[in-house]
């Protein structure tokens, strides 16, 4: 299985000299799972130069794919417009997202196109678009690729997905608050808790579900792709935006088993230098107990199926740029 | 008046070394009036940097005002609203004008870009400043933030944009930026509009040859910008504006000069021709 990341920014696109070695585009990560068509997590901005990739890989104007989305928040679905299979007669895209109370998936998709928004209404572009409206705690197949989901503590709730192919794994965790302070779901916060305050017992047990749900899906896997968006002061002014440190993720990581954590959903202020310092750090904290990587656009994964011949926990092997760009 | 350029290229933001030079962020421009006042043309990326550099002003302390010009609604143009860090600051005050028939139709636009599907502010009413919306009645003067301001309405493929110029003082900056013209070319508004420009920022999203698979998108190549300048008359420096997301820096440098030789067969070799880039400052 091979995992390439191709949009590692969280909330807003941020072009510049500052963000060149880990890149500026939104989220979006593709997966190549042996036995099934691509897999792409996320449309942030990152999904344009995906598009144009996968059309030339193939050589033709049209291409198979599927999309699970995180949630719809613009920095997780901005690019999708731009992503050009889907003006080639031919291709199909079949998006994945959590079902929602008040609406249908591809009502909120096309919303995103209509008119005074986008020229390019979805209902126009030649591709056929399916939608799967999804549960927390579903499993499917995409062909050969099993895919499983949990629930995340986000402002309007986002899905964490896990994919097992050929015996490698990877879970996609993104956007997520840690599961202690808050529980994040539909209401709008305008003034945070104080941190340390003790929580509705409610709100505390659905938090501990949520954890344990997640503990579940991550349990084992080769990558754990996870949102790293704060610093810890960063947390405490703002806990109730939806995303963690890289000290929740390592907890999640070591507790459920992971081999490799890589940070991702970098704050849009974060500059590379400031990236490679916070990669070190959580290294040096840990030690040996968990491999980290820092996600960075163009960073393609190798995740080595476990098997004779093979390492017995799995190999990372992080095996560079990614073509196309 | 003077006027800096935050977010130069249209459609989406490109990241990448390919754009260093003149930038991937979408289109945001400001304009310091000779009184010291500030006007926004259009919130595309550009509007976080430039935001996050007006928190040391009054507007990171409440007290700050300012106005907003939205040539229309693409996301492009209002992607960076709420990453703006002054509007969430209670105290401060803007006046937002954009290409609507009325001012609740603007609220509603950008109400809609809060939806809390896509957006974690939910609604306008969670910002923190004060927000007064105005649609703009093209060929209708009005006055903001002491500058006289007019518009034109130009054709945006199935849509429209607004064309907006501002004077103050003599002198006048004319931004007109996603425009498509007909075979025909500007309209007679648009080149009134345009005429005598002391600055013309106008679109110039790629080349002629890049324009046959794009046509419906209503975008300008470089030759229509220079064309429209030529055409308008008394136009002193065209600033080429709203680059297409797969140009490099190297291929806008040479739809800059290619726009400079363009502008010479047209009889026109006396204006000016500059590329915008972020961080260009224009003193007019």
């Amino acid at each position: 299985m091979k995992v390439r990341f191709w949009g590692v920014r969280g909330s807003i696109p941020v072009p510049g000299p500052t963000t060149n070695r880990y890149g500026g585009n939104t989220s979006c990560v593709e997966v190549e799972a042996p036995g099934a068509p691509p897999i792409i997590i996320d449309a942030g901005t990152g999904i344009r130069k995906l598009g144009k990739a996968l059309l030339s890989r193939e050589g033709k104007k049209k291409t198979r794919a599927h999309l699970l989305i995180s949630h719809t928040h613009w920095d997780h679905i901005q690019g999708l417009p731009f992503f050009s299979p889907l003006y080639g007669s031919g291709s199909q895209l079949t998006i994945y997202a959590r079902q929602r109370d008040d609406t249908h998936l591809r009502a909120i998709f096309a919303s995103q196109t209509e008119d005074p928004y986008f020229p390019v209404p979805l209902a126009s572009v030649k591709a056929d678009i399916q939608f799967r409206e999804l549960v927390e705690g579903q499993e499917f197949f995409i062909d050969g690729a099993r895919v499983r989901c949990t629930r995340l503590n986000h402002p309007w709730i986002a899905m964490a997905y896990r994919i097992d192919a050929g015996g490698a794994s990877v879970v996609y965790a993104s956007d997520t608050a840690p599961f202690s302070d808050i529980l994040l779901e539909h209401e709008f916060i305008a003034t945070p808790p104080k941190l340390g305050a003790p929580l509705d017992p409610r709100d505390a047990e659905i938090l501990a579900t949520m954890r344990a749900g997640l503990i579940d899906l991550c349990r084992g896997v080769d990558l754990l792709i996870y949102d790293t968006q704060f610093t810890p002061e960063e947390y405490g002014q703002k806990p109730h935006w939806g995303h963690s440190t890289p000290d929740d993720a390592i907890a999640v990581a070591i507790d459920a088993g992971a081999k490799t954590l890589a940070l991702y959903h970098h704050a849009p202020a974060r500059t590379d230098d400031e990236q490679d310092r916070i990669l070190a750090e959580c290294r040096a904290r840990v030690g040996s107990r968990l491999g980290i990587i820092a996600a960075r656009e163009g960073m393609e994964i190798d995740l080595v199926a476990e098997g004779p011949g093979s390492s017995p926990t799995g190999d990372v092997a992080v095996t560079g740029a990614v073509g196309g760009h | 008046m003077q006027v800096r350029f935050w977010g130069v290229r249209g459609s989406i933001p490109a990241p990448g070394p390919e754009t260093n030079r003149y930038g991937g962020n979408t289109s945001c421009v400001s304009v310091t009036t000779a009184s010291g006042e500030l006007i926004i043309i259009d919130m595309g990326t550009g509007a976080m940097p430039l935001g996050h550099s007006l928190m040391s002003t009054d507007l990171g302390r409440g007290a700050g005002k300012a106005t907003l010009l939205l040539s229309h609604s693409h996301w492009d143009h209002i992607q960076g609203f709420p990453f703006f860090p002054p509007i969430f600051v209670p105290g401060n005050h803007f006046s937002i004008y954009g290409n609507a028939k009325s001012s609740s139709m603007l609220e509603g636009i950008l109400e809609g870009q809060m939806n809390p599907h896509f957006s974690p502010i939910y609604t306008l009413k969670n910002l923190g400043a004060d927000i007064e919306f105005s649609g703009v009645e093209p060929g209708k003067p009005f006055s903001a933030a002491g500058v006289t301001i007019r518009a034109c309405s130009n054709p945006h493929g199935v849509a429209t944009a607004l064309a907006y110029r501002l004077e103050e003082n003599g002198r006048a900056l004319v931004y007109a930026s996603d425009v498509g013209y007909p075979d025909s070319g500007p309209s007679a508004e648009a080149l009134a509009l345009y005429h005598g420009a002391d600055v013309l920022i106008h679109d110039t999203t790629f080349a002629p040859e890049d324009r046959q698979p794009r046509l419906d998108r209503g975008l300008s190549s470089y030759v229509d910008a220079a064309r429209a300048a030529a055409l308008a008359g008394g136009v002193r420096h065209l600033v080429l504006f709203h680059y297409d997301q797969d140009y490099t820096d190297d291929r806008v440098d040479e739809m800059r000069d290619a726009c400079r030789r363009e502008l010479a067969d047209l009889g026109a070799p006396d204006i000016q021709v500059t590329a915008a880039a972020e961080a260009l400052t224009l003193d007019i």
